[in-house]
């Protein structure tokens, strides 16, 4: 490992350890709930204080349930299915349904995700940006773009936590 | 210095009672009663890492464990930071004013780290058997 290095310096190395593990779904968990109270917050803005005639609808609420749908998804994959298929044995195994079922499942979570997204820059152009409103009314599609920006930001952060535990634990056990 | 279990009882639960005492006048001084789910948000948030954290269960060979152990951490977070940002919520939709923001904020953080303190130390003091 040390001698067939090409740089220097090690560019980019996934530090092993499971305190930075827990830390990583700790702040997958807090930047979910930014993203849901962001969301709640123009909800409750739109119901409150709101003096323009726009209001939040039932349209807003489409692309955070998209995007909450697609987390549980992902997230409820289990990695070992992909993980037997990238190390070479999935081929003409019985495991090569599931591992078909997961890619495809996967697929829909990553694409409930992106729609999300999506959905809320949609809602925020045709909404509100169309219409030239100007700021604390505009602030309610505003806060719907960094809803869902923050559950696909904590979707990332906790799979990429759970992959540096699958990492550490090879690592031990072979 | 040594410093006695009973003293560190005492300073905890004037804490916490500190903690509610600044959550109680934030709802009562402008009789306005919303800012008093963050206490059952604080109290809420401590217990899925005690219910679902084992450490005779904590072993790194078995996946199951190490999932429960990633959802109770999620549901801390999630607890944690949605009492951090409930009152501001309710401060920008003009439902409560911004010193009652700031003492329900700051009487829900110290009634947490009341609680995580107090489990430290029973847990040091368990060790020490």
């Amino acid at each position: 490992m040390e001698q067939d290095r090409l740089f220097r310096f090690q560019a980019f190395k996934l530090p092993n350890s499971l305190a930075l593990r827990s830390c990583g779904v700790y702040l997958s968990g807090a930047l979910y709930a930014l993203g849901v109270w962001a969301f709640l917050d123009a909800v409750i803005y739109s119901k409150t204080v709101n003096a323009s005639d726009v209001h939040v609808t039932f349209v807003d609420w489409i692309p955070i349930i998209c995007s909450t749908l697609g987390m549980l998804i992902v997230n409820s994959i289990e990695k070992n299915r992909l993980l037997n298929d990238a190390l070479g044995n999935g081929g003409f195994g019985g495991s090569s349904t599931t591992t078909w079922a997961a890619r495809v499942i996967l697929f829909l979570g990553f694409s409930l995700l992106a729609g999300g997204v999506a959905g809320s820059i949609v809602v925020l152009i045709l909404k509100f940006l169309m219409k030239h409103y100007s700021f604390p009314t505009l602030g309610m599609g505003v806060s719907n773009v960094v809803a869902n920006g923050a559950i696909m930001l904590s979707c990332i952060v906790l799979w990429v936590a759970q992959n540096i535990e699958d990492e550490y634990s090879y690592s031990l056990a072979l | 210095m040594k410093v006695t279990p009973l003293t560190k009882i005492i300073f905890l639960s004037g804490f916490l009672a500190a903690g509610f005492l600044l959550i109680i006048l934030s709802c009562a001084l402008w009789s306005n009663w919303y800012p008093l789910y963050v206490v059952g948000i604080f109290l809420l948030a401590p217990l899925p890492n005690t219910l679902f954290t084992r450490s005779e269960f904590d072993d790194f060979m078995s996946d199951s464990s190490s999932n429960t152990n990633d959802f109770a951490k999620f549901i801390t977070a999630f607890l944690v930071a949605s009492g951090i940002a409930l009152p501001l919520v309710l401060y920008h939709t003009r439902l409560v004013v911004l010193p009652a923001t700031i003492m329900s904020t700051s009487g829900g953080l110290l009634i947490y780290t009341s609680i995580i303190v107090f489990t430290l130390f029973f847990q040091d003091s368990e060790d020490e058997f």
